[in-house]
C-alpha cells in the first residue's frame, strides 16, 4: 500500500512539472476518487465574467456520464438498425456524436428544471428518465413506449421534459412560455429550450427572445450547431455562424459541445444566471452529428466521409471523456470495458422487447388525447360518429 | 474582461501516453465496481433498406473482407437498392467475422443476415451465429438440393442404364415436384419402365409434399435431366459446365436474372404507358445546314455532335412555346423556370436519363462536354442522385444505330419526350439530294394540346434547319 502511494506521488510531481494541472484525490484502491480538468475556453456575450474552466470531476459522476453517453450512443445505433431492418418506419433522427450535450446539461440541472427540444430528441427522453425500452419500444411502435407507441421518434414526453417536437423551431416560444410558467409558479426553476444551427434562423426564436429578455423570463435558448441544418452547412445559411452572440441584448456563451465537462460547467453557469432573475440566456454548443439529418439522408453528399472520419477520430465525445477517465486514473480500463458490456446488454434486451412487445388495440384511438376533458366525446370520421375519451396514463406535465 | 486572462486550453490530451504508458508499469490492481462475466459479443449485421421503398437489393461488393477491423463510420459494402447504389456504413466496432453474402449477391432480402461482426480483439475465426435458421439470404444462394444428387444418380445409373434411359414427360415432372430420384421407385411398365401410377402411388405410400419451388438453377436442372443421357465415365469428375454441352439442343438455357433497376424501369414505363394518354406527332427535318455547319467547325478542329445540337434546339423550342414545357407536380401542372433536359444513355444495367440543367444558358460545346461526360459517369454507374432525377424533358437519340424512326414512352413527371432518328438522304423538292432526319414527340395527351405540340415541333424544325435562327430568341414585348 505504501508503495502504491509512493508511486502516485511521484506521478503527481512529474505532472506538476508538465504544468498539466489535474490534481487528484485518492482512494484506497489505487484510484482517484476526483480529478480535476481545463476546458476549452467559453466565448462570451455580453457577460462580465463566465463559467469556470478548471473543473472536478467526481469518480461516481465520470462513471455516471460515461455510462449515460454510451448508452445513448449504442440506443441511436440500435435504432438505426432497425430502421434499415424496417422494424421502425416513418421519421428517425439519430444524436450520434452530440452526447456529451444533453448528458452534460442533465448534470447540472436541478430536478424541477424543464427541458424542451426538437425532434432529435431519444438522447434526451433517455436522460430525463425513459429507459431504453421506453424509448426503443416507442420507435417502434410498441405499448411498452413511452408514449405507448402512439407518438413515435418526434413525440416522446416524460416529467419536466416536454418532449421532442416535430416542427421546426416552434419549441423555441414554447420553451419561453414554459419559463413563464416556472415563473408564474413562483419556482426558481429553468427552462432549457433548445434548438439546432438551421432554427437559429427562424423569426420566432427572436419574438420569443424578445419577450423573454422583457419579462426576464428564466429560460436558456441553447442552440446545439451541429454544423449542419440538414444539408445545409452553417456557413451556407447564416449571415452570422457566432449564435451565442445572435440573442444581441442577450448574453450568450459558446461551449465545446463535445465536452461533456464543459457543457455541465457552462449550464451550471446559465442555470444560476437565469435562476437569480437576470432573464434569460443563450447557449451556442459546438457539437457534430454523425449520421445523415434523417434516416433518408445517407450523409454525405453535402459533406465528405474523411470529414466525419476526422471528427469521430479527434473530437469524439465518448472517447475524448474515456481517454480523460483513464489519464487521470477516475477508472481502469477493464472498468470502462464492464460499463460498455453492461450497456451493450440493456441495449439488445431492449431490442428484444421493443421487436416483441404488443402494439396497443384500437380501443386506444381516443385514449389520453387530454389531461382534463371537459367534453368526453371525440369526434369520428363524419360529424355523426362520436367516440368516447378515455384515461389511461397518468397525464405528464399536467398541472 | 479580467476573466479572460484565467482561460487556458485544455491539452491534456497530448500527455496522454506518458500517463498510460506510467499506469501499465505500476501495474495497479483493477478495481471493479461491478463486474459481468466476460461476455461475447456478436453483432449480426443484416440486409439494410436504404431506401424507403427497398425490399430486395443486391451486394455489388464488399469494402471490408473478414478479418478486417472495422470501426464506426467505415463503409462495410456498397449496396444497389432499387434506386441506387449505396454505402452501407456501420455504427459498430470489432472485427469482421464472417460474411455470409459475398460481392455480386443478387435479390437479397432486407432483415436478412448478411455478415457477422466479433467483438474488438476477440477471436473472429471462432465467431459463430447464435441462431443459424436466420441465414434465410444463404439458403436462397443455395436452394435445397431435390434428394436425387448428381454424382449418386450417375453412380447407380451404371447400373439402372436400361431403366433411366426413358421416362415419360408426365412422369419427369412428377419427380421435379416431389423432388424424387426415379432409382427408389419400382417402375411396373414393361421392362421395368416407370410410369406416372407407380410415381403416383409412391408419393400417396410415402405422403409425400411437392417440394417448394426455388429459383431453377443449373444444377438442379440438369440433374433430372441428365437422366436420360448416357453418362461416360471422364464425365463423372467433370462440372456442371461440361454437362450443359451434353444437353440435347432443345434443353440448352441459361436464366437470365433480372436487376433491379431493370424491374423499376419496367415497373415505370409500364405505369407510364398505361396510365398516360400518350400522343405523338413526328416531323422531318432537313438537317443540311447543321451537317454543313457541323463539317466547316470540324475542319477548323472544333468538334460537336448533331445531338449537342438538337439539345440546345430542343431547349430553345420550349422556351418559344413554353405550353409544350410542362411537367407534373402532383395533379397540378408547372412551367419550369429552367429548361433541364434530359438524355438517354444506355448502360449495361438499363437507361438512365442523366440531366443537362440550365440549357438555354449554356453554348453548344459546353452541352456536349456535359452530356459526354454524364454519359461516361453513367456508364459506369458513378452519378449523383440529382444528377438523374428531375428535368423537364427528354430527348432520346437512337439516329447512331441506324433507326430512322421511334416513338418513346414518356418520363412521368415529365410530359414529353422526343425521340430522334438517323439521318437519310431524299430527293429534295428541288430535285438535289437532301439529309432528312425524324423526330417523334411523344406527348402526355392531358397536359399538351396537340395544338401546342405541333407549334413546338414545327418550331424545333425551324430552328433545325436553320440553325442561325437559334441566336434570336423571344421577343421581349408581344407584337
Amino acid at each position: 500500500m505504501f508503495s502504491v502511494t509512493l508511486r502516485c506521488l511521484g506521478r503527481q510531481v512529474h505532472q506538476q512539472n508538465k504544468s498539466l494541472a489535474p490534481l487528484f484525490t485518492y482512494s484506497k484502491n489505487g484510484l482517484n476518487t476526483e480529478a480535476t480538468f481545463d476546458t476549452k475556453p467559453f466565448k462570451l456575450h455580453k457577460l462580465e465574467e463566465g463559467p469556470a474552466t478548471t473543473v472536478t470531476l467526481s469518480r461516481q459522476d465520470a462513471l455516471k456520464y460515461y455510462k449515460d453517453m454510451q448508452m445513448i450512443r449504442r440506443m441511436e445505433t440500435a435504432a438505426g438498425n432497425l430502421y434499415k431492418e424496417k422494424i421502425i418506419r416513418g421519421f428517425c433522427h439519430l444524436y450520434s456524436g452530440q452526447e456529451a450535450c444533453c448528458v452534460g446539461m442533465r448534470a447540472s440541472m436541478r430536478s424541477y428544471d424543464a427541458v424542451i427540444t426538437a425532434y432529435r430528441a431519444h438522447g434526451w427522453t433517455y436522460v430525463m428518465g425513459v429507459d431504453a425500452v421506453g424509448v426503443l419500444a416507442e420507435l417502434t411502435g410498441r405499448s411498452s413506449g413511452c408514449a405507448r407507441g402512439k407518438g413515435g421518434s418526434m413525440h416522446m414526453y416524460v416529467k419536466n421534459f416536454y418532449g421532442g417536437n416535430g416542427i421546426v423551431g416552434a419549441q423555441q416560444p414554447l420553451g419561453a412560455g414554459i419559463a413563464l410558467a416556472l415563473k408564474y409558479q413562483g419556482t426558481d426553476g429553468v427552462c432549457l429550450t433548445l434548438y439546432g444551427d438551421g432554427a437559429a434562423n427562424q423569426g420566432q426564436l427572436y419574438e420569443a427572445m424578445n419577450m423573454a429578455q422583457l419579462w426576464k423570463l428564466p429560460v436558456i435558448f441553447i442552440c446545439e450547431n451541429n454544423g449542419y441544418g440538414m444539408g445545409t452547412s452553417v456557413d451556407r445559411a447564416s449571415a452570422s455562424t457566432a449564435y451565442y452572440t445572435r440573442g444581441d441584448y442577450v448574453p450568450g456563451i459558446w461551449v465545446d459541445g463535445m465536452d461533456v465537462l464543459a457543457v455541465r460547467e457552462a449550464t451550471r453557469f446559465a442555470i444560476d444566471h437565469c435562476a437569480t432573475g437576470k432573464g434569460p440566456m443563450v447557449m451556442e454548443v459546438v457539437t457534430y452529428r454523425y449520421s445523415g439529418h434523417s434516416m433518408s439522408d445517407p450523409g454525405t453528399s453535402y459533406r465528405s466521409r474523411d470529414e466525419i472520419q476526422e471528427v469521430r477520430q479527434t473530437r469524439d465525445p465518448i472517447t475524448g471523456f474515456r481517454e480523460r477517465m483513464l489519464s487521470s486514473d477516475l477508472a481502469t480500463a477493464d472498468e470502462l470495458k464492464d460499463i460498455d458490456q453492461n450497456v451493450r446488454q440493456v441495449i439488445d434486451d431492449a431490442v428484444k422487447r421493443a421487436k416483441s412487445d404488443k402494439e396497443i388495440g384500437l380501443d386506444e384511438l381516443t385514449a389520453d388525447i387530454m389531461s382534463n376533458p371537459i367534453d368526453t366525446r371525440v369526434r369520428g370520421v363524419t360529424a355523426f360518429d362520436t367516440l368516447t375519451h378515455k384515461r389511461l396514463g397518468p397525464a405528464v406535465n399536467s398541472p | 474582461m479580467a476573466s479572460i486572462t484565467r482561460f487556458r486550453a485544455c491539452d491534456h490530451l497530448l500527455n496522454l501516453n506518458a500517463f498510460r504508458s506510467s499506469f501499465k508499469k505500476n501495474g495497479m490492481p483493477s478495481a471493479f465496481w461491478f463486474h459481468t462475466t466476460p461476455q461475447k459479443f456478436v453483432v449480426e449485421l443484416k440486409m439494410p433498406s436504404l431506401s424507403p421503398t427497398m425490399t430486395s437489393g443486391t451486394i455489388v461488393n464488399w469494402h471490408k473482407k473478414e478479418g478486417d477491423t472495422v470501426n464506426p463510420g467505415d463503409v462495410l459494402c456498397e449496396i444497389q437498392t432499387d434506386k441506387a447504389v449505396m454505402a452501407f456504413e456501420t455504427e459498430e466496432e470489432g472485427t469482421l467475422a464472417k460474411i455470409f453474402v459475398g460481392d455480386d449477391s443478387h435479390d437479397v432480402q432486407v432483415g436478412s443476415l448478411i455478415a457477422l461482426l466479433a467483438e474488438p480483439g476477440e477471436d473472429w475465426k471462432s465467431t459463430t451465429c447464435s441462431d443459424t435458421s436466420k441465414v434465410t439470404s444463404e439458403k436462397a444462394n443455395n436452394p435445397p438440393k431435390p434428394n436425387c444428387d448428381v454424382s449418386s444418380l450417375e453412380h447407380q445409373d451404371k447400373k439402372n442404364s436400361k431403366r433411366a434411359m426413358t421416362l415419360g414427360p408426365a412422369v419427369r415432372n412428377l419427380l421435379e415436384r416431389y423432388g424424387l430420384s426415379p432409382i427408389a421407385i419400382l417402375g411396373s411398365g414393361p421392362r421395368g419402365l416407370l410410369l406416372k401410377g407407380d410415381v403416383l402411388h409412391y408419393i400417396q405410400k410415402e405422403n409425400l409434399k411437392p417440394v417448394p419451388i426455388v429459383s431453377p438453377t443449373a444444377e438442379s436442372k440438369i440433374s433430372l435431366k441428365a437422366i436420360g443421357t448416357e453418362p461416360k465415365k471422364s464425365d463423372l469428375s467433370k462440372g456442371t459446365m461440361k454437362k450443359i454441352q451434353n444437353l440435347t439442343h432443345e434443353q440448352e438455357y441459361q436464366d437470365l436474372e433480372l436487376s433491379n433497376m431493370r424491374r423499376t424501369i419496367a415497373k415505370r414505363l409500364t405505369a407510364s404507358k398505361t396510365g398516360i394518354p400518350h400522343a405523338y406527332s413526328t416531323i422531318n427535318c432537313k438537317v443540311d445546314t447543321v451537317m454543313n455547319l457541323r463539317k466547316k467547325f470540324k475542319n477548323e478542329g472544333i468538334k460537336f455532335s448533331v445531338n449537342d445540337i438538337i439539345i440546345k434546339a430542343v431547349a430553345t423550342a420550349l422556351d418559344l412555346c413554353p405550353e409544350a414545357n410542362v411537367i407534373w407536380q402532383g395533379n397540378e401542372l408547372v412551367q419550369p423556370t429552367n429548361v433541364d433536359i434530359s438524355v438517354a444513355v444506355a448502360t449495361k444495367s438499363g437507361l438512365i436519363t442523366p440531366i443537362v440543367t440550365d440549357v438555354l444558358g449554356r453554348g453548344v460545346l459546353e452541352i456536349g462536354d456535359i452530356v459526354r461526360d454524364l454519359a461516361e459517369r453513367a456508364r459506369v454507374g458513378k452519378l449523383q442522385l440529382h444528377e438523374f432525377q428531375g428535368g423537364s424533358f427528354t430527348i432520346s437519340n437512337l439516329g447512331m444505330y441506324g433507326i430512322s424512326e421511334f416513338s418513346a414512352i414518356i418520363n412521368p413527371p415529365q410530359c414529353a419526350i422526343l425521340a430522334v432518328g438517323g439521318s437519310r438522304l431524299e430527293l429534295g423538292d428541288d430535285g438535289k439530294p437532301t439529309t432528312v432526319m425524324s423526330a417523334t414527340l411523344s406527348y402526355d395527351g392531358e397536359a399538351i394540346s396537340p395544338l401546342a405540340a405541333a407549334t413546338f415541333m414545327s418550331t424545333l424544325q425551324g430552328l433545325l434547319e436553320s440553325p442561325q435562327s437559334l441566336l434570336l430568341g423571344h421577343r421581349s414585348l408581344p407584337e
